[in-house]
C-alpha cells in the first residue's frame, strides 16, 4: 500500500528524519508514538507531499508518488492527485471556517473532483451521519465544539474515498471529555479495514487498535513491533523510559 | 452663537457653484485613482508572487520607494521633476497618476498581508484533499482574506478622498484648490474654508461609518453571514431548511 524508501528530510540543518524504511500493507493501522521533536508528524506530511523529502521515495500502491527516482517532483496534477487518495486529519482541524460543515464535506468532492452538490448530497449526508453530525450540517465550524470539529475534519477527509488516513495527533488539541467521541470515530474506521496511520499520544488506543507500533526518536525509526510486544517488553532503552514516562502520567 | 455672526452667507452663497464643482471633481478623482490602484494593488500583489526574479524585485523596489517617501514630494515631483527629463503632464493627469502609484503600492501590501494571514493549516488542509494552487486560492484562501482586506480597502478609499486635496498644490482645480483661490480672493478664510471643511465632512463620515461597520461585522465570524462571504449555496441551503 505504502512504502517508503530512505526517506531523509532536513530542514536547513536540522535533519528531521533519518533514513526512514517503512511499509504499511492494505488494511493495516500503524500506530506511531514518540516525543515530540522526533519526526513523527513530518513523516505524515512527506506521505502526501506537504512537505517534499530531501531524498528518498515513497510509493503509493506500488508507484512512485511525487518524485521520479532522480528526485523530481512530478506536475502538479499528478501530485494532486495522488493527494486526493491519501486523507488527513489534523491537529487543530484546519476545516474551513466560510464554509458550513457540510460545505466542508463537499469540499473535496465538488472542488477536486468536480462533482455537484446535488450528486454528492446523499453521500455527504451518510458521512456526517457515520461521525455523529447529520444535525449539524449547516452549521459552521466555529459553532461547533473541539470533538465535533475533529469529526467533520474526518468526514471531510473520507469524502475523497482515500486509499489511506493519516492522522497527525487528531486529539491533541481537544479537551479530555472530546477524546472519546474522536477515537470512537477512528476505532470505526479501523473496523471497516481502512488503512491507516496514527501519530498520537493515545498509548491505550494505540494498544487496542493498531496492528503494529513504530516508535520514533530524533528523526529515527527506533523500533517497531506489535502493539503486545512494544507495550509489555519494549526493547530499546530509549523506548523503555519514554514509555515509562507517558505511562506513570496517564495512570 | 458667535460662530455662526462670522459665516457671511452672501458669499456662501456665491461661492457655493464653484467649490460644488471642486466636490465632484474631488470625488472623480477619487472614484478614478481608487479603481485604478484596486485594480492595480491586486497585480502588484500577485507580481511580487511571480516566478521572475526581476519583476519580483523591481515591483518590490517600486512598493518600498513609494511607501518610505511623503505623497507630497512624490505629488511634486512628477509635476515639477519629470519635464527635465522630457516628460511633461498636465496638471490633472499628474495628480491621478502620483495618487494611483501612492496608494497601489498601500493596497497591494493589504492584499499580500491579508493572504498571508490566512493560517497555513487551511493550505495544508486544502491541498490534502487534493486542491491544485489556483482552487485553493479562489475556494479556499481568498474567500477567508476578504473579510481583512474589505474593511482596509474601505479606510485607504477615505484617506484617497482626504489627499486628493494635496492635488492643490499641482494645481488641479479640486474642491481644496478651489476654495483656496476663492478665499485668497475675498479675503474671508473663515466661511470658505467652514465651508469645505464641512463638505469634506460630509462625504469624508460615511466612509469612516461605513469601515466601523464592516470591522464590525468582520469580528462577528462567519455563523453571521456576512454580505461579502455568503455564497449561492449557503443560500440554497438555508432555502431548504425553511
Amino acid at each position: 500500500m505504502i512504502k517508503i524508501d530512505n526517506l531523509c528530510k532536513s530542514f536547513g540543518r536540522d535533519e528531521v528524519l533519518k533514513d526512514i524504511c517503512l511499509s504499511i500493507d492494505k488494511g493495516q493501522v500503524l500506530g506511531i508514538i514518540g516525543p515530540s521533536g522526533s519526526g513523527k508528524s513530518t513523516l505524515l506530511r512527506c506521505i502526501n507531499n506537504l512537505e517534499f523529502p530531501t531524498s528518498g521515495t515513497v510509493r503509493i500502491n506500488g508507484k512512485l508518488a511525487y518524485r521520479d527516482e532522480t528526485g523530481k517532483a512530478f506536475s502538479e496534477t499528478e501530485i494532486s492527485a495522488t493527494r486526493s487518495k491519501v486523507g488527513m486529519v489534523f491537529q487543530h482541524f484546519n476545516l474551513f471556517p466560510h464554509m458550513t460543515v457540510m460545505q466542508n464535506v463537499y469540499a473535496g468532492p465538488k472542488h477536486v473532483l468536480g462533482l455537484s452538490e446535488k450528486e454528492f448530497r446523499e453521500e455527504a449526508i451518510a458521512l456526517l451521519e457515520s461521525v455523529g453530525l447529520a444535525e449539524k450540517r449547516d452549521q459552521f465550524p466555529e459553532q461547533l465544539s473541539g470533538g465535533q470539529q475533529q469529526r467533520v475534519g474526518i468526514a471531510r477527509a473520507l469524502a475523497m474515498k482515500p486509499d489511506v488516513m493519516l492522522f497527525d495527533e487528531v486529539t491533541s488539541a481537544l479537551d479530555p471529555e472530546l477524546v472519546g467521541e474522536v477515537l470512537g470515530v477512528l476505532r470505526k474506521l479501523s473496523e471497516a479495514g481502512m488503512t491507516m496511520l496514527i501519530v498520537t499520544h493515545e498509548m491505550g488506543f494505540v494498544r487496542q487498535v493498531a496492528d503494529r507500533v513504530i516508535f520514533m526518536d530524533e528523526g529515527r525509526i527506533v523500533e517497531e513491533n506489535s502493539p503486545a510486544e512494544f507495550f509489555d517488553n519494549p526493547q530499546n532503552e530509549r523506548t523503555k523510559s519514554f514509555l515509562a514516562s507517558v505511562l506513570s502520567h496517564t495512570d | 452663537m458667535e460662530f455662526f455672526n462670522l459665516i457671511k452667507p452672501e458669499i456662501a452663497l456665491d461661492a457655493l457653484p464653484t467649490i460644488f464643482t471642486g466636490l465632484l471633481i474631488t470625488l472623480l478623482i477619487t472614484i478614478i485613482c481608487g479603481i485604478l490602484s484596486l485594480t492595480l494593488g491586486v497585480l502588484v500583489a500577485f507580481g511580487r508572487k511571480s516566478k521572475s526574479r526581476t519583476l519580483r524585485l523591481s515591483l518590490g523596489a517600486y512598493v518600498q520607494v513609494f511607501r518610505s517617501t511623503p505623497f507630497l514630494l512624490q505629488l511634486v515631483y512628477i509635476y515639477f521633476v519629470l519635464p527635465f527629463f522630457g516628460i511633461e503632464i498636465p496638471p490633472l493627469p499628474a495628480g491621478i497618476l502620483a495618487l494611483t502609484l501612492h496608494y497601489t503600492a498601500y493596497l497591494c501590501e493589504v492584499y499580500r498581508g491579508a493572504i498571508e494571514a490566512v493560517p497555513k493549516g487551511q493550505t495544508d488542509a486544502a491541498k490534502a484533499l487534493g486542491m491544485r494552487n489556483r482552487v485553493l486560492m479562489v475556494r479556499v484562501i481568498l474567500p477567508q482574506a476578504i473579510r481583512t482586506i474589505i474593511p482596509a480597502l474601505c479606510n485607504y478609499m477615505v484617506s484617497l478622498l482626504k489627499d486628493t486635496s494635496l492635488l492643490s498644490v499641482v494645481t488641479v482645480q479640486e474642491m481644496m484648490f478651489r476654495g483656496q483661490i476663492y478665499a485668497a480672493e475675498t479675503y474671508d478664510y473663515f466661511t470658505i474654508y467652514t465651508m469645505v471643511f464641512l463638505l469634506y465632512f460630509a462625504v469624508g463620515f460615511p466612509g469612516v461609518k461605513l469601515v466601523d461597520y464592516l470591522e464590525n461585522r468582520m469580528k462577528k465570524g462567519y455563523a453571521s453571514r456576512s454580505v461579502v462571504t455568503s455564497s449561492e449555496e449557503t443560500l440554497t441551503a438555508r432555502g431548504e431548511k425553511r
